[in-house]
């Protein structure tokens, strides 16, 4: 029941979406034309294979307000699946691909089972043992794994030049953060996803509502392992080797957390945002002072600097100011004149109550007398 | 046998329920049946075990032994959301809501699915949307729809919580001190909402320690003691029992 008014600005604003919209896949999608050279081309690919990790981590984040720290791990499986089942198996590259985020989304459902039993700091714990169980077995089960040698994983187009093989590979990257971010956008406008939003806010009052919330957790981790493992296994077969200390690290788990707390994780593009800024920044300190450790304390302090002045992310952040510059709407803590009203009738109810006992309820003074 | 098929002989019943933390029994070998059709209250001295029968009853904590039953089925033990489903409502002693979110988005958490393709339809399906808006109307806050849950009074918050809890559809609600931290006005508007809600069927179980809203309100009382019941009835009898105004009043 929108007023005429308000199907203006509605309207305004959706035609203000698609055009943003509209600027910024343009702009994503030649990017590899205008990107000055194949390293630029690769620093893309890092920062799209961030995002799609990212948005992914963002389904059971953003939703449930569950912080997992162990989404490497996820990561990792979906790339040793991958490599595994291509060299193993002899199967083709992305039907590897593809049955490695099936695999790692039935192995999910032990997992969150067990996990999403514990709430808060606990299941931060839970989800980093995890990562570093995954990284004792990777690394000792060398004969089949490869363990801390590496393992290669077959080109899947075998006959590209590098800067060819970048570029194909920032389109799959491309469409697989559109799949993961259409998926992330529908729960997040279904009943479903309500009910998701429902447990981030208040877990046992949203149980109390009738919401089996167990299920709707262990569901959307689940969803979440997939997509985190295809990005794993997209990486995979872009980068072609693969090392348990680089997969199986906390860190990878870590820029998740802070790429969607950057962005905003109640948004849909938040992690895609906090991607294109977190990586881009990593990719530029790596590229300024090498080896060093630099890049890990500039992240720290992006990580600060998030928590203290933008707990929300970037994106509420920024439509905020945003709406200090736009003509002030009617606030909500301005007092309709039905809330005046009530305001006024209890005041006048409370100075009456003191004399006597409410008009609107005879009885009570009846009973007060019975007491006395 | 669904429950909706049950004729509804009984309303909530339990049998001995007994719940121990550490060496303190909060509820202890409590068997008390609910009058199905009528507004039934909880009174009783602070600490005297009624939040915590709230919850076991409703799924919160599970009980060390005894059964719940509801319209004759064993509930005992069952997860919250299943007996939220059965058709119980409740409300929480601090009123709890979903903060960040809107108004109208906390009662449209509370609707009914009924298997997994509902789940995925938008959630701002017209007829839930209207339907909410409905409850929302109905406890008189429609105006605040689109704040933030956390933006509105107290007061407001409590109205809201009784919406979504209505939103669910339950025949019996349970509220937790409804009239807890309210003025006077609103205590009375509750008030006149929970008589109109109990003139259309629906059972209601109340812990209140506002005395006058249980008395004018109540058409049954039942009085928690140390964890167990020591007496009920309709409250002009209740009043005048020299246990109540023992353990109550400690005279």
């Amino acid at each position: 029941m929108l007023n005429a008014s308000d199907r203006l600005s509605v309207s305004k604003a959706f035609v203000a979406k698609v055009v943003v919209f509209a600027a910024c896949a343009a702009a994503l999608l030649t990017f590899p034309s205008w990107a000055a050279n194949p390293y630029i081309l690769s620093a893309g690919v890092v920062v799209l294979s961030y995002a799609v990790l990212s948005t992914s981590w963002n389904f059971v984040g953003g939703f449930t307000g569950y912080i997992s720290l162990g989404h490497a791990a996820f990561f990792g499986l979906g790339a040793y699946g991958t490599a595994l089942l291509i060299t193993k198996l002899d199967l083709s590259s992305f039907v590897a691909w593809f049955l490695a985020g099936v695999g790692v989304a039935l192995f999910a459902i032990p997992v969150g089972w067990a996990a999403l039993r514990v709430r808060g700091a606990s299941f931060v714990i839970v989800s980093i043992a995890l990562v570093l169980i995954m990284l004792l077995v990777f690394q000792s089960w060398s004969d089949f794994t490869g363990g801390s040698n590496g393992l290669v994983v077959p080109r899947p187009f075998p006959d590209m030049l590098r800067p060819e093989h970048h570029e194909t590979f920032f389109y799959l990257f491309a469409a697989l953060l559109a799949v993961t971010l259409l998926c992330w956008w529908l729960i997040d406008r279904s009943r479903f996803g309500m009910g998701l939003k429902a447990i981030r806010e208040d877990e046992d009052k949203a149980e109390a509502l009738g919401i089996p919330t167990y299920s709707y957790k262990l569901v959307v981790y689940v969803v979440s392992a997939f997509f985190t493992a295809l990005g794993g296994g997209m990486y995979a077969l872009w980068f072609g080797d693969l090392d348990p200390v680089f997969q199986f690290s906390i860190l990878i788990g870590s820029y998740m957390v802070l790429m969607a707390l950057l962005g905003g994780v109640r948004q849909l593009y938040g992690p895609l945002l906090g991607a294109l800024i977190v990586g881009t920044a990593l990719e530029y300190f790596k590229l300024e002072f090498g080896d060093t450790q630099f890049h890990l304390v500039a992240t720290g302090l992006l990580l600060g600097i998030v928590v203290l002045f933008m707990p929300d992310g970037i994106i509420p952040a920024g439509m905020k100011l945003v709406d200090r510059f736009t003509p002030e709407r009617s606030s909500i803590r301005e007092m309709t004149a039905a809330e005046l009203l009530e305001r006024d009738q209890s005041e006048s109810s409370e100075r009456a109550g003191r004399h006597a006992s409410t008009p609107s309820d005879p009885e009570p003074s009846t009973t007060e007398k019975a007491k006395r | 046998m669904t429950l909706t098929d049950a004729p509804p002989r009984e309303s909530l019943a339990t049998v001995s329920l007994s719940k121990s933390f550490g060496g303190v029994k909060a509820v202890d070998d409590a068997t008390v049946t609910f009058v199905d059709g009528k507004v039934n209250a909880l009174i009783g001295p602070n600490g005297s075990g009624k939040t915590t029968f709230f919850n076991c009853v409703t799924g919160m904590i599970k009980p060390d032994s005894g059964s719940v039953s509801y319209r004759g089925n064993d509930v005992t033990g069952r997860s919250p959301h299943r007996i939220a489903r059965a058709g119980i409502g409740r409300s929480f002693q601090l009123c709890r809501i979903f903060p960040r979110m809107t108004v109208l988005e906390n009662v449209l958490v509370a609707h009914r699915t009924d298997g997994l393709r509902s789940l995925l339809k938008g959630a701002r399906n017209d007829d839930e949307i209207e339907r909410a808006r409905g409850y929302l109307r109905r406890v008189g806050i429609d105006h605040l729809e689109r704040s933030e849950a956390a933006d509105i009074s107290y007061g407001q918050q409590k109205l809201l919580e009784l919406a979504g809890v209505l939103m669910a559809e339950p025949d019996l609600i349970m509220l937790d001190e409804p009239a807890g931290g309210v003025n006077p006005a609103l205590i009375g508007r509750i008030g006149t909402l929970i008589r109109e809600l109990n003139a259309e069927g629906r059972t209601f179980v109340v812990v209140e320690h506002n005395m006058e809203m249980v008395m004018s309100l109540s058409d049954h009382v039942i009085v928690f003691d140390r964890g167990r019941p020591i007496a009920e009835g309709p409250p002009s009898e209740v009043q005048t029992d020299p246990r109540v105004l023992e353990a109550y009043l400690g005279v």
